[in-house]
């Protein structure tokens, strides 16, 4: 049962950390993983932490924006035959597996951003700190399009199916009447949503953004092959960096035999697993009937 | 409060020509013709089925709503067809209010609520506290809850929250009220409230009432409609409809349903 | 009477209005037509990826493939075959679904009709989490757990249980709300002509169930036919079709990885053709979730009598 399942990831995991003390430079920068002897090994998980943060959190609120704009166009200003047939559209996006997610963006979108996005970006937006180009040059053209902003714009494809499921979700449950009463008043469609539909469905809403970060932050091998796999905090916009799951992915292999990379790398996951955790309980309390919606397989 | 009295007009407040609305060409109100002088308050009563709902609902475009319904004749306003194409109907709906039937307060306080309209276009703050308060007593609520105008309109009783949709409507200033069963999911002590608040109200409004209680159209009406099939059989005085109908179709209505 | 009708349109209304609020009400009005045309163009930035995605993998795909392709047990990293690939994550999905089917259905059955409230809405919690996990901590449990603890090494039947811890969830809901909602009335009357729990469960319970359970194996089959982490982390690659529950064996997902991860060769071919047949598999087990689901739907109706 699923309980005993979740229960014993959690030990496994305590376990294979052998609750290692690793202090405070768990947290830290530095990270070195060239030998097994404790006192040249840098745990520092702080890049990979702040790399998921980095791609997760504008990839949660593209993916609300859109979402709520397609909840909303779904609900009041189209027809219904058309939402009928557009919504399984937006829900397909959640079937696509990440691996197929990740080679097409690597193949397809990154030379995008990496010969007409990013260009664009350093020639026009230069003088927003963060967007000037930076010193060391790219790996190699398509890798010049890899990076924070390839990364983020899959998450946000990634995640939009549960945002814009779980708005349309709450938008639907604002009863009739209460709809038509603020037209009666003299309002605009737009008007009535945004002031007592929102309102309203404000539970709904808010559980789509945590559930939907969980997913962003969560998500592994699709962002494994787009966000450069660089061990260090980007410098700029464009950078490359790392993301606690997608690190935890690739090098996992590479860490076998050394007792003391495995521990730290399973302290990680306790990390990952810990926010997960914490953000998909969130949102799964404030809206419990979704439990129905499983066509989307969230 | 009031809305000002329009210069060069003199005429029904509303009225309704051939007024018929169809649904898949069969039609649920067939040629119409009702006005609706300054204030007054009439009920427009039927069995079941009788298109009065879709009759109230026409009168201030919101039969718009509902797909696959067409409206043909004319409903004028103050002389101006509402239903002509360079009417905005958020226009319309600003001057003629609706009431409906279960008690439809927003997520917001009782200020918030009564508010509502005003705010849309922006009115300044004095302004609004103003209209509030008076919407808020015209209503016959104000008593009940001056004390906190923040509290959520969520935690008064159901009478308390309809009467703060009356006031809701009221506070935009509209000069036709519609009222759509109003009463018919409240206990008898609320709806008591709420015909003492329509008895004062028409006297400054044009009010129109839907109720399927006789009763009722007896003790707070001044004229009475009486819709069977989508046709209007029959309109006059209350008392002369209640007491001396003229068509028997009225008189089968009145007798079976008094209460 | 004769009523004058105003000379120029919408005079007598806007006469009631007070200065400015004509000009305002054209801007929200024109807002609101604008936010009409603008909104649904949102729907664009969900569809035209999914329609690239699926072009350029089948544009690169297609002219690749053939039944000999598809059948062919050569070597896969030397030339496109994927005989093997296609037997082994066959063998892989069925492996995981059965015993997620068992974990599953058993824990689904059990919370719906014998657990309390409180222990159930616990359970279901915990399924939910499970389902949001990220795959790489699946795939860390399935390695630590399974691997180095069990001994079983990076094998075959890791693989499949890793990937059956991924699925049950899914199963597990489904069941769980399948049973949950066969209309009280049935229930009480098997229950009340003295049928035993596990009578119910079985002849009454599975038939009116079954369709919903269905579509709950189909779409924990197309989540597992997607999965690469746990895969990648619990098994190692094999050439060959597992012979036995240790040994090496591939899987779709883990092709493409791995063609993803060296320079441009035949590997990436593989990858491509791999990728193509995968969303191939997911939106026939979607379709197939929806036409259950509808079929269920309207025999669920018939049971409201």
């Amino acid at each position: 049962m699923p309980a005993a399942i979740v229960i014993g990831i959690a030990v496994t995991l305590v376990f294979a950390s052998g609750l290692h003390n690793f202090g405070w430079a768990f947290w830290g920068l530095a990270f070195n993983s060239n030998s097994t002897a404790a006192n040249t090994f840098s745990p520092g998980m702080l890049v990979f932490i702040i790399g998921s943060f980095l791609t997760a959190i504008p990839a949660l609120v593209l993916s609300m924006l859109i979402g709520l704009g397609i909840a909303i166009a779904s609900t009041t200003y189209l027809p219904s035959f058309l939402s009928k047939i557009l919504d399984p559209f937006v829900d397909l996006l959640a079937g696509i597996p990440s691996v197929v997610y990740g080679i097409w963006a690597f193949i397809v979108v990154a030379p995008i951003f990496g010969t007409l996005l990013n260009p664009w970006a350093v020639g026009h937006l230069a003088f927003i700190p963060g967007f000037a180009p930076h010193n060391s040059p790219p790996i190699s053209p398509t890798s010049a399009g890899v990076g924070l902003p390839i990364s983020i714009v899959v998450l946000t494809l990634m995640a939009l199916p549960i945002t814009t499921l779980l708005i349309r979700d709450a938008l639907r449950s604002v009863p009739r009447d209460l709809w038509e009463s603020g037209l009666a008043l003299g309002a605009t469609r737009w008007e009535v949503v945004r002031r007592v539909s929102l309102r309203h469905g404000s539970r709904g809403i808010f559980s789509a953004a945590f559930l939907g970060f969980g997913r962003a932050i969560g998500e592994t091998v699709a962002v494994a092959m787009v966000i450069g796999s660089a061990l260090r905090l980007p410098v700029n916009v464009y950078d490359s960096t790392w993301t606690m799951a997608s690190f935890m992915f690739q090098v996992l292999d590479g860490a076998f035999g050394n007792a003391l990379y495995l521990n730290a790398l399973a302290e990680l996951a306790i990390v990952l697993l810990a926010i997960t955790f914490i953000v998909n309980l969130l949102g799964r309390r404030l809206v419990t009937h979704i439990y129905a919606e499983e066509v989307a397989g969230l | 409060m009031i809305a000002a009295p329009s210069p060069a007009f003199d005429g029904p407040v509303l009225s309704t020509r051939n007024l018929s609305v169809l649904a898949k060409g069969k039609p649920i109100l067939d040629n119409v013709n009702l006005d609706f002088g300054p204030k007054s308050l009439t009920a427009v009563i039927g069995p079941s089925g009788c298109g009065k709902t879709t009759f109230i609902r026409s009168l201030n475009r919101m039969v718009e709503l509902t797909p696959g319904l067409s409206v043909r004749g004319s409903i004028l306003y103050l002389g101006q067809n509402i239903y002509d194409r360079s009417v905005n109907p958020v226009l319309v709906r600003r001057r003629i209010g609706m009431v409906f039937q279960r008690p439809t307060v927003f997520p917001m306080s009782v200020f918030e609520n009564a508010a509502f309209g005003l705010r849309l276009v922006h009115e300044d703050e004095d302004t609004i506290d103003r209209e509030v308060t008076e919407a808020l007593r015209r209503a016959g609520l104000w008593e009940e809850v001056k004390d906190d105008l923040n509290r959520p309109a969520l935690s008064l009783s159901g009478g308390q929250q309809q009467r703060l949709c009356i006031a809701r409507a009221l506070a935009v200033q509209p000069r036709v009220l519609l009222l759509d069963e109003p009463t018919s999911a409240l206990d008898p002590m609320a709806t008591q409230r709420v015909e003492a608040t329509m008895q004062r109200l028409k006297e400054d409004f044009v009010l129109i009432l839907v109720t399927h209680n006789v009763g009722q159209a007896a003790r707070v009406s001044d004229r009475v409609a009486f819709l069977h099939t989508g046709k209007l059989i029959e309109v006059g005085k209350t008392g002369e409809i209640l007491e001396r109908p003229r068509e028997p179709l009225t008189e089968q209505f009145i007798t079976g349903r008094f209460t | 009477m004769t009523t004058a009708l105003a000379s120029t349109p919408s005079l007598a209304i806007s006469e009631d209005l007070r200065r400015g609020e004509t000009a305002r009400l054209r801007w929200r009005t024109g807002f609101d037509r604008w936010m009409g045309w603008i909104l649904p163009l949102l729907f664009l930035v969900a569809i035209l990826p999914i329609l690239d995605l699926v072009y350029y993998i089948g544009a690169k795909a297609l002219p690749t493939m053939s039944w000999t392709v598809l059948t062919s047990t050569g070597d896969y990293q030397i030339h496109d075959a994927l005989g093997v690939p296609i037997e082994s994550t066959f063998l892989f999905v069925l492996s995981a679904t059965l015993i997620s089917v068992a974990l599953g259905l058993f824990g689904g059955v059990a919370t719906a009709e014998f657990l309390s409230e409180r222990v159930a809405s616990w359970i279901r919690m915990s399924a939910n989490l499970l389902a949001g996990m990220p795959s790489v901590i699946v795939g860390y449990f399935g390695y630590f757990a399974l691997c180095i603890y069990f001994g079983w090494g990076l094998s075959f039947i890791a693989g499949v249980f890793t990937l059956s811890f991924f699925m049950t969830p899914y199963i597990f809901r489904t069941a769980d709300l399948a049973f949950s909602s066969i209309p009280r009335p049935i229930r009480e009357a098997a229950y009340g002509s003295g049928a035993r729990p596990t009578q119910y469960i079985l002849r009454i319970g599975t038939p009116i169930a079954f369709p919903q359970i269905l579509t709950g194996v189909f779409l924990a089959m197309a989540i597992g036919v997607g999965e690469t982490a746990p895969i990648v982390l619990t098994v190692e690659p094999g050439l060959l079709v597992p012979n036995s529950l240790f040994a090496p064996a591939t899987y779709m997902t883990a092709l493409i990885w791995t063609g993803f991860n060296q320079p441009p060769s035949v590997a990436l071919t593989v990858a491509f053709q791999a990728a193509f047949l995968i969303i191939v598999v997911v939106i026939v087990l979607n379709v197939a979730v929806r036409f259950v689901a509808a079929q269920y739907r309207k025999r669920l109706e018939g049971l409201y009598q």
